[in-house]
């Protein structure tokens, strides 16, 4: 196996250019080190770590903008995220170990597309974008058309994710993520749900509602009908339990050793009702009727 | 493909050359000899092979050796000082920290961190930070009893001389003495 240790985005790319398919890009390596010990060696390793400025969280123009080298641990105890984004805050701080939360960058998070992926269902409720670096420019896609599969992205195997963009959502918007596995936090999710809902002006109805399925798909999801059917309604707990019925026939999940599909939509139908009744409670300061 | 590799290991500088896919854990005890760190599932879910790499706990069984050029470790032997060992080693020993001891470096060094960022962390923040180390001897109570040892200044250097005292005085119980002299006819 060859080792790179490239110092700018510019080398980096085009060492992914030069390896194509035999590079594997390492960044925190939670998972690209597992996959090393037990799956196979890339012919060709291309360690980012070294590239400065790829890490940090800064305001910039009703944004936040999130390095892809900043680890899930200094997003975790970021008063900025979670000041502004709790959604994202809440999925950091249910990642895996300490330890892994140390090294484990969003960026390789991201990328490893896994529908499982913490911070993945966040991203998506909280629209935001990931900006590429590819070898002829840079662009910005939104992470709804991000995520094309277990493992694929719209990096691909040349581009590199440098950023997330994530707009601030508008004062008064509350978020949840909700994660049910056996071992708390340690686990890989069996589900993981993103709810977040902004009241309207008089804190009377939810004038947006965004949730995001995990671990249920090919990809994470969002729940599309389940939104519309909340949108611009006060929530009772008859409409939440609507909600959270629509949203388990809106997942898409399989079995496997983690679960089984049918306890998945349960679980989907269960966390959803609950983060709707957290995030209605959050932000209008009374209990679901 | 190897890498030269310079490492500050315990306030030591060591310079080795490594294969670009070896583990930092593989490089601690292999190479340098220091097998106080534990190898326990090798895919970062039980904490056995937990370091303190630049001042952040991290599982040393998913650590790129080679990325860590220059970089400051921290393993469970730089602990003791001087023959004399460190308050969580002290109290692991006085309470009862560990059964059979695999994931004890991982537990001591992944409390160590905490202690380190917190002196006066609460029960429920050592719980919270230690959770992702496993101890199949469940001996959770325990740990969690030494590492508030610590946090309180409950932790006794002359622990050896009281449980000599102890056992003593167990001794000196005629109970003992009868129960001694059944076992031993």
């Amino acid at each position: 196996m060859e080792y790179f240790e490239p110092k700018s985005i510019g080398d980096a790319l085009s060492l992914l250019s030069k390896h194509g398919a035999e590079a594997k890009v390492i960044a925190g390596g939670t998972d690209v080190m597992v996959d090393i010990k037990f799956k196979e060696e890339p012919g060709a390793l291309v360690n980012i770590k070294k590239i400065p400025s790829l890490a940090g969280i800064t305001e910039r123009g009703g944004s936040l903008r999130i390095g892809a080298l900043t680890t899930i641990r200094d997003i975790e105890t970021s008063a900025l995220v979670r000041e502004k984004l709790p959604v994202l805050w809440d999925a950091c701080r249910q990642f895996a170990s300490l330890q892994v939360r140390n090294t484990a960058t969003i960026g390789g998070n991201i990328c490893r597309a896994s529908p499982s992926g913490e911070s993945l269902t966040p991203l998506l409720v909280l629209e935001a974008n990931a900006i590429l670096a590819f070898s002829d420019g840079e662009r910005s896609e939104p992470f709804k058309t991000f995520f094309q599969g277990p493992g694929k992205s719209a990096a691909g195997a040349k581009g590199l994710l440098t950023e997330v963009d994530i707009p601030i959502p508008p004062a008064g918007s509350k978020g949840v993520y909700l994660k049910h596995a056996v071992r708390g936090a340690m686990d890989i999710a069996m589900v993981g749900v993103a709810v977040m809902l902004t009241p309207d002006a008089g804190k009377n109805n939810a004038q947006d509602v965004r949730i995001g399925l995990g671990a249920v798909g090919p990809t994470p999801l969002r729940a599309p009908k389940t939104e519309a059917l909340l949108k611009g309604k006060a929530l009772t707990a008859a409409l939440i339990k609507e909600a959270g019925a629509l949203a388990a026939t809106e997942a898409s999940p399989i079995t496997d050793q983690r679960s089984s599909a049918e306890n998945r939509r349960w679980i989907v139908e269960a966390l959803t009702r609950r983060g709707l009744e957290q995030t209605w409670k959050a932000a209008t300061g009374k209990e679901v009727a | 493909m190897k890498k030269q590799l310079n490492l500050n290991v315990n306030g030591q500088d060591y310079e080795v050359e490594v294969e670009a896919n070896r583990l930092l854990l593989q490089v601690l005890r292999d190479t340098l000899d220091l097998t106080g760190t534990k190898e326990g599932c090798s895919i970062g879910v039980c904490g056995a092979c937990s370091v303190i790499l630049d001042g952040r706990l991290v599982s040393s069984c998913l650590t790129l050796a080679a990325g860590c050029e220059g970089k400051k470790i921290e393993t469970i032997e730089g602990l003791a000082k001087d023959g004399k060992l460190h308050p969580l080693q002290q109290a692991f020993i006085e309470y009862g920290g560990f059964q059979c001891g695999i994931c004890t470096p991982g537990q001591i060094m992944a409390a160590k961190s905490l202690l380190d960022e917190n002196p006066k962390p609460s029960e429920e923040e050592v719980k919270e930070w230690m959770s992702g180390n496993l101890c199949r001897c469940t001996g959770y109570y325990k740990i969690l009893e030494s590492v508030m040892a610590v946090v309180d200044g409950k932790t006794d250097p002359n622990y050896a001389f009281r449980k000599r005292e102890t056992t003593a005085k167990i001794q000196s119980l005629d109970v003992y003495k009868s129960v001694a002299k059944t076992s031993s006819d």
